[in-house]
Parts: C-alpha cells; sequence; structure tokens
C-alpha cells in the first residue's frame, strides 16, 4: 500500500493543486491519503501504512512545508513533487485562487502522468570499480573512512571515480556521518547537463539536507535507484553501494581533476577539518 | 580556529554568500533554521531583522539555503565566475611561490 502526503496549503493555488492531486491518486489507485494537519498532531492512525516506506510527499511551493513535517518526524519518504517546479517547469502560471482552472488541470495531469509511468530510468551502465583499500583515522568517537586511491574529491566532501568516459559520483563518509540516518535522496534526471561544482540533487537526513555539488562536468546517464527504497545504503557503504549519479564525461577532464583532491590529499584535507571542528 | 581555506583560497578572498532581497523576504527565518554554518543572524527590535552576519562560514558553491526560500529572496553569485576566480588566484600564488623559491 501506498500512501500519499499533500501539503493541502490554502495560502496559494499550488498547495490546492497539491490536495487535487492526492485526491486524484487516491480514486485511481491504492494510495491512501496522510492528512498533514492529524499526522502532524498523531502519527498512529497512519503507522501502519508509513511504516511500508511508500510514502509520497508533494510539496506545493518551495516552503516545502510537508516535506519538513516529514523530516521532522523522521520518515522514510520515496517520491518528492513539487507542484511549484513542476508548473514552472512547464512554463504554467498559477495564481493565488484556490480554484480549478485550465493551468491547474495542466499541471495535475502532467504530475499524475508522471507518478504513474512506467520506470524509464533504469538505465544502468556497466561501470566497474573493483575492490576498494581504505584508509581511516579517529576523531573522538568517530572513524572516518577515505578510499587509498582512485576517488577524487572536491571540498564539499563529493567524490568522483571515473572508468572510462563515465564517471560516478558520491559523497564522503564525512557526510554521512554528520547527517546520520539517510531518509530521503533526490536525485536529477536522466539527461540533465551539469558543470564543475553544479549542484545534482540533495540527500536528507532528520539533521539536514545536504546538497551534492558534482566534481566534474558531464551529464546525467544513470542514478542510483535503489536509494529509493535503501537510502541507508549511503550511511553503510559511501563509496560503493551508496554512490549517486553515473555521469557520461563532456569536458576536459584533466582540468576538472586538477583542482580537486586526490585520496591522500583528500584524507589530509578532512582530517584538519574534523580536527577544526572537534 | 574556523576553516580558513577553500581550494588552497583563502575563504575572505572568495565572494560566496546569499545576498537577502528585502523587498521579497517576510522574516519567516526558514534560512536561519536551514543552514547550519550560523551565516545568518536574527536581530530583535532591529530593520532589518534577517541580515548575513557571517559571510565566510558558508559553504562555496552550496545554494541550499535559496531552495528553501518559498519566496525566492536569497540569491548567489555566479558560479562559473568563482570558480574562474578561484583558478585564477590558485594559479597566481602558484606562480608567486614558485618566483620565491628561484
Amino acid at each position: 500500500m501506498r500512501c500519499v502526503l499533500p501539503c493541502n496549503g490554502l495560502d496559494k493555488c499550488a498547495g490546492f493543486v497539491s490536495a487535487q492531486i492526492a485526491i486524484e491518486l487516491n480514486k485511481a489507485d491504492d494510495w491512501e491519503l496522510v492528512c498533514p494537519v492529524l499526522l502532524n498532531q498523531n502519527q498512529s492512525p497512519y503507522e501502519k501504512v508509513l511504516s511500508q516506506g511508500e510514502l509520497l510527499v508533494i510539496d506545493g511551493c518551495n516552503t516545502r512545508c510537508a516535506s519538513k513535517l516529514a523530516q521532522k518526524l523522521e520518515l522514510k519518504v520515496k517520491d518528492k513533487i513539487n507542484v511549484s517546479d513542476m508548473a514552472k517547469a512547464l512554463d504554467i502560471k498559477l495564481g493565488k485562487e484556490l480554484v480549478v482552472s485550465d493551468a491547474t488541470k495542466k499541471v495535475q495531469k502532467a504530475i499524475v502522468e508522471k507518478l504513474t509511468e512506467t520506470d524509464t530510468k533504469k538505465e544502468m551502465t556497466a561501470f566497474a570499480m573493483g575492490e576498494i583499500d581504505y584508509d581511516s583515522f579517529m576523531e573522538g568517537k568517530f572513524v572516518f573512512k577515505v578510499p587509498k586511491q582512485g576517488f577524487y574529491f572536491n571540498e564539499n566532501d563529493c567524490w568522483v571515480y571515473v572508468s572510462g568516459k563515465t564517471a560516478r559520483i558520491g559523497v564522503s563518509d564525512y557526510v554521512q556521518q554528520n547527517l546520520s540516518d539517510i531518509l530521503y535522496v533526490d536525485s536529477p534526471e536522466i539527461g540533465d547537463e551539469v558543470e564543475q561544482f553544479d549542484d545534482c540533487g540533495s540527500i536528507e537526513s532528520g539533521k539536514a539536507v545536504f546538497e551534492v555539488i558534482v566534481p566534474v562536468s558531464g551529464t546525467v546517464v544513470a542514478v542510483n535507484e535503489a536509494l529509493q527504497d535503501s537510502p541507508e545504503w549511503i550511511n553503510e557503504s559511501p563509496y560503493e553501494k551508496g554512490w549517486l549519479v553515473e555521469l557520461e564525461l563532456t569536458d576536459d577532464l584533466a582540468e576538472d581533476l586538477e583542482i580537486l583532491h586526490d585520496s591522500p590529499s583528500y584524507l589530509e584535507h578532512l582530517k584538519k577539518k574534523v580536527a577544526q571542528e572537534a | 580556529m574556523s576553516e580558513s581555506t577553500f581550494m588552497g583560497v583563502d575563504r575572505e578572498k572568495i565572494d560566496w554568500c546569499p545576498t537577502i532581497d528585502y523587498s521579497k523576504c517576510n522574516d519567516c527565518m526558514d534560512c536561519v533554521e536551514f543552514c547550519p554554518h550560523q551565516v545568518f543572524e536574527v536581530r530583535d527590535d532591529e530593520n532589518p531583522k534577517l541580515i548575513v552576519k557571517n559571510p565566510n562560514n558558508c559553504v562555496v558553491f552550496c545554494r541550499a539555503c535559496s531552495k528553501t526560500c518559498g519566496l525566492d529572496a536569497l540569491s548567489f553569485p555566479d558560479k562559473n565566475e568563482t570558480t574562474r576566480k578561484i583558478k585564477a588566484t590558485r594559479k597566481a600564488e602558484k606562480e608567486a611561490r614558485k618566483e620565491a623559491e628561484e
């Protein structure tokens, strides 16, 4: 059983649309409605359906009330949709009035179609990573792991590992320890083009949202779909099972790598960083 | 001691922090709550209430707070321009070091 948590916002039209979408999903399919007001007051009526890990969160606008509620309650989120972002992508202006219009219908239709479309994202590249040896160091009660070689890092604590023309991207052990239990991964779309140091999705825990800053330029060719069901893999295995996206390299890779840390250099950088924070 | 360099460049030399558009900001303080680096400060009984107090605490290239702002009141410098400046500074410092060694 899946469930949907809309923001139900009444301050502008986008929130109203979030409710319309939830109602449509509930009518057409096996989606259970989660009322944000009741959920905030008492989680128990929804405990069973939330425990199945199939929660869809619909935010009306970028105030992201529904996302924040899910985060506050440390709910595991399977998918998220933002009505304003979708309207923007479609070049549709949603006003303030809480009425069904051609504009709201178009946005609603696009979102429902997106949610019900068969999974087209599952393009996996054959990526060779080989066996990884780790270095580690301790600061206080925390142990930080860094691969001994082959990885490059930016100072936003994101890594890249290159195999042929493809680069795999993820976050370092430091990030996952800082965030603690990761509850949601917001992935980019296949085909998105990113430049070095652009943001490329985010990961969220109950503590914070971490923006993923890509160390190299490229086009998104794969995202780690398994993280939608198992975001905890980023905590358990940040350099292997918890990888985030794969990019087909576009720019001059050597130039991108020149301003990154290689593994030993990142280890030294990280040691200094955590010592300063201690 | 706070972290003082980013990619080998003095953090103070890198122009990267949010700019608040006070014509849009409604003092909801979501950004303050969101940012774990104490970039913002809330001042009671002052106008404006919200200011960018510690610009150098801001993580270079991170724009996450601007995404939490429903009113789009936070903006950042151009990322490519910042990258270009960091690269240029690194290059200049490297050359200066080389010269000093010679």
